[in-house]
């Protein structure tokens, strides 16, 4: 007896991997490979000109009034170990506020976010759990950048990968608790589920979806003018989608545009963004 | 008359088997099994529209891996398009792994012209291990056979056969010569073999003996000087000729090895591809798998004596004889980071007999020539090389697979092997599959490995 051809076919497949399947996509919520720096710089913006009241009506902002803010970001996130990576990152904002005469511009950096994340597990390999620990440290005394308290989040992340119409897809669920410490320092509540679709085999362009908002209660009611997004007490949700474009494998960029859908004494605000996003192996 | 499939099916899914116009195609074949006698008996059947159509069966095992805790249960399900009732018998045989009788039962079965029936079989009280049935169908115009294999509780299968007490010296001594022999690593870059941005080395070493064994290391095309790869070394199938393995992938090195006597490794141990499992069988210290299994630590000899490579990050796999290498190596050799096995052959040796037909006949053949050896002898020295004794000290995270129609690793015994590893441990069974395994393993075993060597 003799081991039949077939056997051999097999042995000399079986001796390999599939090694060159792909690994998963790139999104929040992913554990990092140790060595690894993200950088990501992003400008964003926002517009609003009119508001959702306390009853959840839109509202017109009074005087033909307009609330636009850039926010020019530098997000880093660095894999320590298999379990643990760094993120960092600090925003510089150029918010302004017009009506018919008057005019209000207030700019500088924003609130200095430093994270530790941890992978906590994983569902067969292909979805996979991290918990994510952030400081809030306000870098400013002006108070129409941000509400100038420190605060803290706990942000639980669900993210896998799959296959829809023979495309690679991915998923990420977030969900935030934060908590501004202060007398009046909001607690929020923050979610997102996204879902993105790899077009072509090597990661090159890429589409997603996302639903998210955001939950805020305090103590203070006030509706900001000069600031809507700096208001205490308020709720939105939004709907956004992104084209990403990888231009090799450590350089891509992401551009997203969103929109309010539903909001309670919050602008109504219209969102976009772009983000270059390099990473460095240094393992 | 039974016409007996194998029901080999590839995949795991209900088997599913047609035959038209059958009884008239058994006639024609027990006549004379001529081309143009079968087309005349079929043309003349197919003027008679009674015996126009088709019985059609499916099996389903209600396990997705055809392994239950006690009771076994499936259904058979049978489809009648002939425009007339099938009467007769529906039934199942269970056996042993040696085909030994354990229980059987019927039931008679009326199908309506143009109609279907189900019937669910339940196989109660039986004792840990595996099993062979047969599924049976004689109606009017059709008879059949469907074989599966399924499995009691198997996570409770041991072998009565003990580790030898000096195995662990046999092969302390086995590491010692070898450590005795100077690698004197040759590596050659081959530029005319590279291709999807990857880098493709010849590598040459002595193992033991000094032995020259070669193999291909590739590796991904990188500027970066700090750069380290992961590791897969691949363990080769039984007289399979390794080639360089290439692909689009930044993060791992593989490292093939053709093992002496296979492929570019036969400058001294040439044989006949059937000889190769018993040479020098006689001797269990020489015996070429002793060799074989040097030259697989030699290659994770060679792994560490590579700068650009992860000492930490080793995936050793292999089916078949790999599997089996990949068992041994890891028992071995504590440098293993993880492993897998896939149909691991040699597996609780003593329990082939009766089981499977190769390597066994192969040994018995060997004997027969070698005066003053006896088949216990050879026996004996297999122990030394049984993979249900190099699983004992495996330390590293293993994946194992199988397939329970295996003809030569039976499930009883890859059980065996699997439930000696001490360490974490997973296995992927395929009820359906016979030596191999599915794509899912495959695509498991990637992502496994990209977790653990953190290649998110």
């Amino acid at each position: 007896m003799t081991l039949k051809k077939p056997s051999s076919k097999f042995i000399v497949i079986a001796a390999l991997l599939i090694v060159f399947s792909s690994k998963i996509a790139f999104g929040g919520g992913f554990p990092l490979r140790p060595g690894r720096l993200i950088i990501s710089s992003s400008v964003s913006y926002f517009f609003a000109n009119s508001k959702w009241d306390t009853a959840g009506y839109k509202v017109a902002f009074p005087n033909n009034g307009k609330f636009s803010s850039y926010s020019y970001a530098l997000y880093a996130e660095y894999g320590i170990s298999r379990r643990f990576s760094l993120v960092a990152s600090v925003p510089y904002l150029v918010n302004t506020y017009s009506e018919t005469n008057y005019l209000s511009v207030n700019s500088g950096v924003g609130d200095l976010e430093t994270g530790i994340r941890y992978y906590i597990g994983n569902i067969n390999f292909r979805s996979y759990f991290t918990i994510q620990a952030t400081v809030i440290s306000p870098l400013y005394t002006n108070l129409n950048l941000g509400y100038g308290l420190t605060g803290g989040e706990i942000k639980l992340s669900y993210g896998g990968g799959g296959h829809l119409f023979g495309c690679n897809s991915y998923y990420v669920i977030e969900n935030a608790v934060r908590q501004y410490f202060g007398s009046s320092g909001p607690l929020q509540y923050r979610y997102n589920a996204s879902y993105g679709l790899s077009l072509d085999k090597k990661f090159r362009n890429q589409i997603s979806v996302a639903f998210s908002g955001f939950y805020s209660t305090s103590n203070n009611k006030q509706f900001n003018i000069l600031n809507p997004i700096n208001n205490k007490d308020f709720a939105f949700n939004q709907l956004s989608a992104s084209y990403g474009h990888a231009f090799g494998k450590n350089l891509s960029l992401i551009l997203t545009g969103g929109h309010f859908i539903t909001g309670r004494n919050t602008g109504d605000g219209l969102t976009a963004s772009g983000a270059l996003i390099y990473r460095i192996d240094y393992r | 008359m039974n016409l007996q499939k194998s029901g080999l099916n590839k995949f795991d899914k209900p088997e599913v088997k047609t035959f038209k116009n059958l009884k008239t195609f058994i006639i024609g074949i027990a006549l004379l099994a001529s081309h143009h006698t079968m087309l005349a008996q079929s043309k003349v059947k197919s003027t008679d529209e009674d015996a126009q159509g088709e019985i059609t069966t499916a099996l389903i095992t209600h396990s997705s891996d055809g392994i239950f805790s006690s009771t076994a249960s499936f259904t058979f399900e049978v489809k009648n398009t002939y425009r007339k009732v099938e009467t007769g018998k529906v039934s199942y045989l269970v056996t042993d792994q040696r085909n030994k009788k354990i229980t059987s039962d019927s039931v008679m079965v009326k199908i309506g012209a143009r109609g279907s029936d189900s019937y669910r079989f339940s196989v109660p009280k039986l004792a840990t291990g595996f099993y062979k049935i047969n599924f049976m169908i004689n109606v009017n115009d059709y008879d059949d056979t469907t074989k599966r294999d399924f499995g009691i509780r198997p996570s409770e299968i041991t072998s009565s056969y003990p580790r030898p007490t000096d195995f662990d010296s046999f092969w302390q001594t086995a590491k010692d010569e070898l450590a005795k022999v100077k690698p004197e690593y040759k590596i050659t870059e081959k530029p005319e073999l590279e291709k999807l941005n990857r880098r493709v080395y010849q590598v040459e070493m002595k193992s033991l003996g000094n032995i020259i064994i070669r193999g291909w290391l590739t590796e991904p095309a990188t500027k970066s000087k700090n750069k380290k790869f992961p590791v897969l070394l691949g363990l080769p199938g039984y007289q399979v000729t390794i080639a360089p393995i290439m692909g689009e992938d930044d993060d791992l090195a593989i490292f093939t090895v053709d093992t002496r006597g296979q492929g570019l490794s036969k400058d001294v141990i040439d044989t006949r591809r059937d000889d190769f499992i018993v040479y020098n069988l006689e001797d269990k210290n020489k015996y070429v798998m002793r060799g074989v299994i040097m030259d697989c630590i030699r290659s994770i000899d060679f792994i560490f004596s590579r700068p650009e490579l992860r000492h930490d990050n080793i995936l050793v796999s292999g089916g078949s004889m790999g599997g089996f290498l990949t068992i041994a190596t890891a028992g071995l050799d504590k440098r293993v980071t993880i492993c897998s096995a896939q149909n691991p052959i040699m597996s609780d040796i003593y329990n082939l007999e009766g089981e499977v037909e190769w390597p066994l006949n192969t040994i018995k053949k060997f004997v027969k020539v070698k005066p003053g050896l006896t088949y216990k002898k050879v026996l004996d020295n297999l122990q030394y090389y049984d993979c249900k004794n190099f699983a004992t000290t495996i330390k590293c995270s293993t994946l194992v697979g199988i397939g329970l129609l295996d003809p030569y690793v039976p499930p009883n015994n890859a059980f065996v092997v699997y439930n000696n590893i001490p360490a974490k441990k997973k296995i992927m069974v395929f009820k359906n599959l016979a030596h191999e395994v599915d794509v899912k393993y495959k695509q498991y075993e990637a992502l496994w490995m990209n977790d653990t060597f953190a290649l998110f």
